[in-house]
């Protein structure tokens, strides 16, 4: 098997099938993406396009200090994020409330009903699941998606956001916590119509 | 009754809350849990939200029609 450098390399001097390569090699990985950070197959289908697109107008840019699927991440990222900034200058601004763990100091916790996962299959709850993501700001979107769904450490996310690692760490911890008041919340609306 | 908690311990929490998913229990927090059943919730709860979502958004292949129109506006070859 050929390395990746040397398709890069064989790529730069205009090899078609080395970038045909290229393309095929990471096109999952960014669709994917896309997609997660888009919330729509059609935005996701443009945060594709593009991605290639910059990448093979700025391969040579690329230094090989990190791997390219980062450089191709950082690239995604910032298109996707720019999408949805433009997307949203129209619209209302939306802060994300600064979790102050109130669930704790409240008397409201109660245990989250077991095996959730079968609930999965449950369009109401699938529904809930993904209004949530979209409810959260494309920041902390950024962050759970390259973390918790793309499996990215925290020194590789902070790379691709040009963040620091401490930040990613802070905006993890309120993507989750968000995500978990939504949920949270629809399950105690589930459960009083039990 | 009125849960307190010293800046301490919740910053522990808060630590705990943005390490890796798979992350072992940070001591001090583990031992929380043990005497605080809300805490242990709480923790378990985002656990299990991730979870959900590590679950859900399962990884899509690229739709036939998706890949055929970037190798075209590529100018490339998809052999
Ligand atoms: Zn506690």
């Amino acid at each position: 098997m050929i390395k990746e450098a040397e398709i890069i390399r064989m790529a730069l001097n205009g090899d078609q099938s080395a970038q045909t390569e290229l393309v095929k090699t990471h096109s999952t990985r960014i669709y994917n993406l896309g997609l997660r950070i888009m919330r729509n197959e059609e935005d996701a289908e443009d945060v594709l396009q593009e991605t290639f697109i910059t990448m093979l107008n700025k391969l040579q840019q690329f230094s090989g200090k990190s791997s390219l699927y980062t450089w191709l991440y950082r690239i995604a990222t910032n298109i996707a994020l720019q999408k949805l900034r433009e997307k949203k200058r129209l619209e209302a601004k939306i802060s994300i409330h600064e979790p102050d763990f109130e669930a704790l100091r409240g008397s409201q916790l109660r245990e989250w009903p077991e095996h959730l996962e079968e609930k999965i299959n449950d369009e109401q709850f699938r529904n809930c699941l993904s209004v949530a993501m979209e409810d959260l700001p494309e920041n902390y979107r950024a962050v759970f998606v390259l973390r918790d769904l793309e499996n990215l450490s925290t020194k590789e996310a902070a790379g691709v956001l040009e963040i620091s690692e401490a930040n990613v760490k802070v905006r993890l911890m309120r993507a989750r916590l968000f995500l978990r008041d939504k949920l949270a919340h629809h399950l105690k609306c589930v459960g009083e119509t039990r | 009754m009125k849960h307190q908690h010293d800046e301490k311990i919740m910053n522990k929490i808060a630590e705990q809350l943005g390490a890796d998913f798979n992350a072992e229990v940070i001591a001090e927090v583990a031992e929380h849990m043990r005497e605080c059943p809300d805490c242990k919730i709480y923790v378990d709860s985002v656990k299990q939200t991730i979870k959900l979502y590590r679950v859900t958004e399962s990884e899509f292949s690229v739709p036939e029609d998706v890949s055929d129109r970037l190798f075209k506006v590529l100018k490339l070859d998809n052999r």
